[in-house]
């Protein structure tokens, strides 16, 4: 395809979401979600690049961003799932065609799904998780401990790693299932984070089933749909998705210039140098990210995708920095009264959600240098004896 | 506007860096360094040759009318090898102020020379050394229809090679472009001593010289011709960081102690994943600002000021590192490392500092409102 006869078709396909959308979408399906999902499903709008069998139009990722900015346009939800349903994206790059047809349609309309792998003792050593799954019958008993899920509460499902054999080293007695939340047996509790929010739960998990056949990939081969899903979420959070809104907009220079006016030191030389480097972090991370697109050797683009969510940490952080710098004293002070110190306290807590969370900075440092550098990889003591006999979380003697 | 297609760029860049293979390795490097003219000559004749010094230059003068963005991937390539050359002195910033003036019998004369590779220099700045209109320190003078220049200009790139002399200069109606013969008894041309042998710059005194006026050049020409100096040196710098982070890469994944690569220790490792970002950043920003500048685009000033300090600042962050990492081999004259740390030492600083293009991004986001 040349390249006029390429934006002729992204016309083509632009003006029939416009048309698509002015009939059938009304601000009124806000409290009918599920209808509204099942018509973006059934028009092929939820999941562009997939293909036609499973719901989608098998575009390229550049032609199903038309979709999903007509949709964001006039605020309608439901498109570019192929890009942010983490559930469903795993069922469909790694489960059967049983699994698909058995939760794809479910989870495309509204079936949300949360993620169920940290464990208070398994961080950054995931693989050393102790949460149970024994079969009983069709189905199978799941009991243990996750952490750190969001939306534990209006999830439908949840994206479960448990241990299925503990005679096998550590990564080879692991599977990935569909647990689904509603139920007893799940019980869900907020954590009260460092940033003033709750987005995060710890969800205690006693006695649940699950059906046999919700296991994504093969038994015991848990450990490989994992890491397709991580690498899935690293690229949802390297785009900054875990900021608030107004820091991913294409102001949060111009809002970061304003905050040095307000505080009466934008003429303050010291203060200009550092608004400069910080405004400068954020935007070479979008040079990096549009550069992907350009690149053609696959080395280059994946050694770009790999920086990503490290180089969005310093993006984060020292905006959070920045902010209390600006601010001086009155960096001091907190809550509604002082909207930009609160602002200010906010990010610079939040930056930890993207630098811890799915992998430490430094174990993505740890990755980049393996994968992508070909460095060594770290010893590991534990790689090869059965997981029964390997000690996890803290033991003081 | 470049001239020039995609596969003919690619074609350009190729061909470059095969000549850089085989003309211009470390031996070469040190040899040329070594020198008393302080560049290669045979490479320099091959540049020649091949066009390269006629990348910037309009077909109708001699050139092959490339533009930045072509410009931009030849750097990297030179950056990578420590090009020793009066590229960017002649090729890049005397072709580009000839050019943007509008005095048409200065490019029929100077633009072919330049194009077939006769060394051409601008003395541009004064001691302060900033390559603004107001640190220009050399003042032309016109008694009875005769213009003649005074003053020091310093820091001039590849001055006692240079064939074609031109030099900005202050007179009644401001900063304006001037040509001198070289060998005129009026002008005291000495290279400075500097920390990076592959630099060549030298200080001028220009006592009553006889000069001829480039007309239509002013302040403004000024700074679009430093932005593509500034663009070169970006990708230079892009291309110096990607060199040593690879070199360096390679050294601690051969390099045994404790009987493992020293590459396997997380403190080694955790250097080299943060490192990755810079050279990844530097790239990012010196190709985003010669596109910027190619497609003219509003966000122009503020990308090749961006451009302007992060990749020289990466590139100094990454031959900084790079010699920590390696350890003692590194800290001996012998091992390559100490190179790329002073040509990024010298990129820090010599088209004003970091600082100062910091300062400048700011200012260019802020009239963007």
């Amino acid at each position: 395809m040349n390249i006029s006869d390429q934006s002729q078709s992204h016309e083509t396909l632009r003006s029939e979401v416009k048309q698509w959308l002015n009939v059938n979408w009304s601000p009124a399906f806000k409290n009918d979600k599920p209808s509204w999902f099942r018509k973006v499903v059934d028009a092929g709008f939820a999941v562009p690049t997939w293909s036609k069998k499973w719901f989608g139009r098998e575009l390229d990722q550049e032609t199903a961003k038309i979709i999903s900015d007509e949709f964001s346009r006039i605020g309608a939800p439901g498109s570019a799932q192929d890009n942010k349903h983490l559930g469903a994206i795993t069922v469909y790059h790694s489960g059967s065609e049983q699994l698909k047809s058995d939760l794809l349609y479910s989870m495309l309309t509204g079936g949300s799904a949360c993620l169920l792998y940290s464990e208070p003792g398994a961080g950054s050593d995931l693989a050393g998780l102790r949460t149970k799954a024994v079969v009983d019958g069709d189905d199978y008993v799941i009991n243990g401990q996750k952490i750190w899920t969001s939306a534990a509460t209006i999830a439908t499902y949840g994206m479960l790693l448990a241990r299925t054999d503990w005679d096998a080293p550590k990564h080879k007695g692991l599977s990935f299932f569909i647990l689904p939340m509603k139920q007893d047996g799940i019980d869900i509790r907020p954590i009260h984070q460092i940033n003033g929010d709750s987005t995060f739960n710890e969800v205690f998990i006693t006695d649940a089933r699950l059906p046999a056949k919700y296991v994504v990939g093969e038994l015991n081969e848990g450990w490989k749909v994992l890491s397709q899903a991580l690498e899935h979420e690293r690229l949802v959070m390297s785009q900054g998705l875990t900021e608030k809104k107004k820091s991913r907009g294409k102001d949060s220079a111009q809002e970061l210039i304003a905050l040095a006016g307000r505080s009466n030191n934008i003429r303050d030389p010291l203060v200009r140098q550092r608004v400069a480097q910080t405004i400068a972090y954020r935007q070479i991370h979008r040079l990096n990210m549009a550069r992907v697109k350009t690149e053609t050797s696959r080395p280059n683009k994946a050694s770009l995708l790999a920086i990503a969510k490290l180089s969005m940490s310093r993006v984060q952080h020292s905006e959070g920095t920045l902010r209390a710098n600006i601010l001086g004293a009155s960096g001091l002070l907190d809550g509604d009264l002082f909207p930009d110190s609160k602002d200010a306290h906010y990010y610079a807590a939040g930056g930890y959600v993207n630098s811890i969370g799915g992998g430490t900075d430094q174990i993505q440092r740890n990755i980049i240098a393996e994968r992508v550098l070909g460095l060594p990889r770290e010893l590991e003591v534990d790689r090869s004896i059965p997981f029964k006999d390997v000690k996890t979380g803290a033991k003081r003697v | 506007m470049s001239m020039i297609s995609a596969d003919e760029c690619s074609a350009i860049v190729d061909t470059f860096g095969r000549l850089l293979t085989d003309f211009h390795g470390e031996p070469e490097l040190r040899k040329a360094m070594a020198s008393d003219e302080g560049y290669d000559k045979r490479l320099w004749r091959e540049m020649g040759a091949l066009g390269l010094t006629a990348l910037l230059i309009d077909p109708a003068y001699g050139g092959i009318g490339g533009g930045a963005v072509e410009l931009g991937l030849l750097m990297e390539e030179a950056g990578a090898y420590l090009l020793c050359s009066p590229f960017i002195a002649s090729s890049v910033i005397a072709a580009s102020f000839v050019s943007h003036s509008s005095d048409e019998n200065a490019k029929q004369r100077l633009l072919p020379l330049i194009a077939a590779g006769s060394i051409a220099t601008v003395a541009i700045t004064g001691d302060a050394g900033l390559w603004t209109a107001e640190s220009v320190e050399v003042l032309a003078e016109e008694v009875d229809g005769k213009t003649t220049l005074s003053g020091t200009a310093s820091y001039v790139l590849h001055s006692t090679n240079s064939e074609i002399l031109l030099v900005l200069a202050t007179g009644e109606n401001g900063v304006g472009l001037y040509e001198v013969n070289p060998l005129d008894d009026g002008i005291d041309n000495s290279r400075l001593a500097v920390n990076d042998p592959t630099l060549c710059v030298g200080r001028i005194t220009f006592d009553e010289v006889q000069a001829n006026e480039i007309f239509g050049f002013g302040a403004a020409e000024l700074n679009e011709s430093m932005d593509i100096a500034r663009i070169a040196l970006a990708a230079e710098s892009a291309g110096g960081a990607r060199k040593i982070f690879d070199i360096t890469i390679d050294y601690i994944a051969n390099r045994y102690q404790f009987g493992r690569p020293i590459g396997g220790f997380q403190a080694l490792k955790h250097m080299a994943a943060d490192l990755l970002i810079e050279v990844e950043n530097s790239k990012s920003v010196a190709r985003n600002a010669a596109e910027a500048y190619a497609d003219d685009t509003t966000g122009a000033a503020a990308a090749i000021s961006l451009a302007s300090f992060y990749s020289t600042d990466s590139f100094f962050e990454v031959a900084a590192k790079a010699i920590q990492m390696h350890g003692g081999i590194a800290f001996t004259m012998e091992y390559v490392a100490h190179l790329y740390w002073r040509r990024s030492r010298t990129n820090l600083h010599l088209f004003g500092t970091s600082d100062f293009y910091r300062e400048q991004y700011l200012q260019a986001l802020e009239e963007s409102v």
